[in-house]
């Protein structure tokens, strides 16, 4: 996979169809995120998949992720006329989509080179839709979604789940981890550090001030590539949070985030969705 | 750390104390809580119902600096219900008998008079502590920041050796460090008294190898501590002062004296990567480089030894601190060539026995845990299994004595001192963070909502704290989290510098100060 996915940003580079190509890159076998460019050819080299390599890879299991999509976004800010090639695993090339529809990406300007997650991964990650539509390789079909997580706490009393979230709720340690990592918070000013809503200096964030603004606007918005979670020093499980909104938006809209081309998130509807947003 | 932060997640009992564990040190902190999840007791002793707290199976808030008498309190129930493990003190400890002596006058009623503790917590704690499958001690400043600073860790080491939980997996007594190279700048002998590795300055031999590989004869005697030093420029007898990466007019104690003392310094140099309330004093500041710019390793609270890679070349006029050093050293007149970061660990792997196995290309990864005596050597997990440095443990019998400075009429209230979640040490990096800076723009003091209402106080209300040693104006905040009679100020902030007012007395054998406890009043602006 690393040999073929090396040949196609060659190629896109060399045949000048993209400007840079955002991917990773291995460093001390590690793999951290870079700006891949034609005149940089020996960077090409040390291109990786996210896979660990040696003694990392028998520790950690699983894939290095990053917010790709959320550093295309900036990479883009800054070079409007560039075209840009992402490398995207079935969550990346989600958040890429939903940045086509929320218009923080330009999609004549991105090239998305799939690369489809291996069974195991998929299911340790519970994907939603695992397999990318742009892959540079066939793949076989996937399962997609694992639902144990909503269900176990919708099966909860009310009490019994008040009780569930205050408690992990309460370990939040406010480090902002969650919305730094969040591919699809994008907004310049965020509402939680409004210090009407949201209470500043104190740990556990505002119980249930700051998570509820940030599950609202998750609505329209989360792809559910659980990288807020991941980012999570206090091990909350803040994803299924997210996955339940984007589970009442999907049952309500018929919207999923990510998963088709255009259509608009129910936030940015007025009526029957034919008034025009600017 | 004589044990790892990862072994904390497998403890059966943890009991921390003097340590602000969720605000400070938010990665041990979940080990911690993880631990709780798996069924595991938590045991949280601080004056102020602090964050962690809230997860506390105990919470016991004692009075500030009275660690001593609660930790002998504590130590009294176990022994008259022979909880103590009876094998491990007698072959691996020695001084049991004047320990016994002394805390047998500490009944959980006498200790419940001095701390402030309810007696059947006192118990509480000490079945929890000695009875559980594994037990481990977690402290920081909260215990050693005292005139008994030194006392309070023998106690704690009292403790865990009379139930036999140092060298055992998921027990010992671990300190947190404040600061991510605090144990590697120890470890590498930069302390009055030490070689590299602790070998002594006083130690002929050990001297001599290091003016060996060096080249150049090495003082024999032992130097000073920063608050000797600090008195030294007060009175003359000390006249230049190399700062390195610290802001002392900030993080030192009775900051009016450290001052008067700076501005007394015929030379003050100060490397740092920021100007600071201390560059203000500087004839010459030297631009440093941070994290980001060098290459090295870092050595964590836990003893391991990880690399840090330069990703950047440094900024502007700035030069990485090992230049600096050896420009210095070429002008005046000793040559010495910047070698390789690789290079030098391999030096301090020749000099310095606990780091002997240490080599770049082992630390990759996962870096190394010291002693790591030889190349084959995988590092140590825990310390003193099977045996301690000196032999057998050694338990110190020790009597509770007050904080330096007692409450009276002038001054009714405790004040103590320490960090916000927000914010690291005197602000100079995090409060140059907008987002941080965001988060807390403005110091306060903590106080009880009754102490508020007795002077007349409401909130937004700012408040005048003063102390024998000078006054600041600040925001009162709120909170029946911190008990009546106590304030609260954390220390980040210039415009109204907690050290202003922190008391300059030492512990005698440490000469740390007694940051956590001084004298105080409050007035209503």
């Amino acid at each position: 996979m690393r040999e073929l996915l090396k040949t196609r940003v060659a190629e896109m580079l060399r045949e000048g169809r993209v400007d840079g190509v955002v991917g990773l890159i291995e460093s001390h076998g590690e793999p951290l995120p870079y700006l891949f460019t034609a005149d940089d050819t020996a960077a090409l080299e040390r291109i990786s998949t996210g896979e660990l390599q040696g003694r990392l890879a028998e520790l950690i299991p699983g894939v290095v992720r990053y917010p790709l999509g959320k550093i295309l976004t900036a990479v883009a800010r800054k070079h409007p006329d560039k075209r840009f090639g992402v490398m995207c695993r079935a969550c990346d090339e989600r958040v890429v989509f939903g940045l086509f529809q929320n218009l923080q990406l330009d999609p004549d300007k991105v090239e998305i080179l799939g690369l489809p997650c291996k069974e195991e991964l998929a299911r340790a990650c519970s994907c939603p839709a695992p397999a990318p539509r742009s892959a540079i390789v066939d793949q076989p079909s996937r399962e997609a979604w694992d639902r144990a997580d909503l269900e176990r706490i919708d099966a909860m009393a009310l009490d019994e789940r008040f009780a569930f979230w205050v408690e992990e709720l309460g370990r939040c340690i406010k480090c902002y981890g969650c919305r730094n990592a969040c591919p699809v918070c994008f907004c310049d000013v965020c509402t939680l550090q409004d210090d009407g809503l949201v209470k500043k200096g104190e740990i556990p964030a505002e119980l249930p001030a700051f998570q509820l603004t940030r599950a609202w606007h998750m609505v329209g918005r989360c792809v559910d590539c659980g990288l807020c979670q991941e980012a999570c020093p206090m091990d909350i499980p803040i994803r299924t949070i997210y996955r339940k909104v984007r589970s009442i938006v999907g049952e309500l809209f018929d919207y999923f985030p990510g998963e088709r081309d255009g259509g608009k998130s129910p936030l940015e509807q007025l009526g029957d969705g034919s008034f025009p947003i600017q | 750390m004589t044990n790892s932060i990862a072994e904390l997640e497998d403890a059966a009992c943890i009991f921390i104390i003097g340590s602000n564990t969720t605000e400070a040190h938010p990665l041990v902190a979940n080990r911690i809580l993880r631990a709780k999840q798996k069924g595991a007791k938590l045991i949280v002793a601080d004056p102020r119902k602090i964050h962690i707290a809230e997860f506390a199976d105990i919470h016991l808030s004692h009075r500030l600096g009275s660690d001593v008498a609660l930790i002998n309190g504590i130590m009294h129930v176990i022994l008259a219900e022979g909880w103590e493990a009876k094998d491990y003190i007698a072959s691996r400890t020695e001084g049991f008998e004047a320990l016994e002596r002394v805390v047998r006058g500490y009944t959980p009623e006498k200790v419940s008079g001095i701390t402030g503790v309810p007696a059947e917590q006192i118990r509480a704690v000490a079945e929890a502590y000695a009875r559980s499958a594994s037990s481990s001690i977690v402290y920081a400043m909260g215990i050693t920041q005292h005139t008994t600073g030194v006392d309070n860790v023998k106690s704690l080491a009292n403790l865990a050796m009379l139930c036999g939980r140092i060298g055992v997996e998921c027990g010992g007594v671990n300190p947190l460090r404040g600061q991510n190279n605090v144990q590697g700048a120890c470890d590498m002998g930069a302390l009055p008294n030490v070689l590299p590795g602790y070998q002594k300055v006083t130690d002929e031999a050990a001297r001599k190898k290091f003016e060996q590989a060096w080249g150049v004869a090495l003082p024999s005697e032992v130097g000073l501590t920063v608050m000797k030093m600090m008195n030294g420029l007060h009175a003359g007898s000390v006249r230049a002062l190399y700062v390195m990466g610290e802001n002392p007019a900030m993080s030192d104690p009775n900051s009016h004296h450290v001052r008067e003392a700076l501005s007394r310094a015929e030379l003050l140099v100060v490397q740092d990567i920021t100007l600071t309330e201390t560059t203000e004093y500087a004839h010459a500041v030297l631009p440093g480089v941070s994290f980001a710019e060098k290459d090295g390793t870092f050595t964590n609270t836990e003893r391991r030894v990880q690399r840090v890679r330069k990703g950047i070349e440094p900024v502007g006029d700035s030069r990485e601190d090992g230049w600096i050093l050896c420009e210095l050293s070429r002008r005046l007149g000793h040559a010495m060539e910047l070698e390789p970061a690789s290079e030098l660990m391999d030096e301090i792997a020749g000099l310095t026995p606990s780091y002997g196995g240490m080599r770049y290309d082992r630390l990759e990864a996962f870096g190394l845990q010291w002693p790591c005596p030889d190349a084959e050597h995988p590092g140590t997990k825990y310390l003193h299994k099977d045996k301690f440095a000196r032999g057998r443990g050694l338990f110190h019998a020790i009597e509770y004595q007050p904080p330096a400075e007692a409450c009276d009429d002038e001054y009714p209230m405790q004040l103590t001192t320490g960090r916000s979640f927000v914010h690291f040490h005197t602000g100079t990096m995090t409060r140059r963070s907008p987002s941080l800076d965001e988060e807390q723009k403005d110091p306060f003091v903590q106080m009880h909502p009754e102490d508020a209402e007795a002077h007349g106080i409401s909130p937004p209300g700012q408040v005048k704290v003063i102390t024998r040693r000078g006054s600041i104006s600040l925001e009162a905040k709120l909170s029946a989290r911190i008990p009546k009679g106590m304030l609260f100020i954390p220390f980040h902030f210039a415009e109204a510098a907690a050290n202003l007012l922190t008391i300059d007395a030492l512990d005698p054998i440490a000469g740390i100060p007694e940051y956590k406890v001084c004298a105080a009043r409050v007035e209503r602006e």
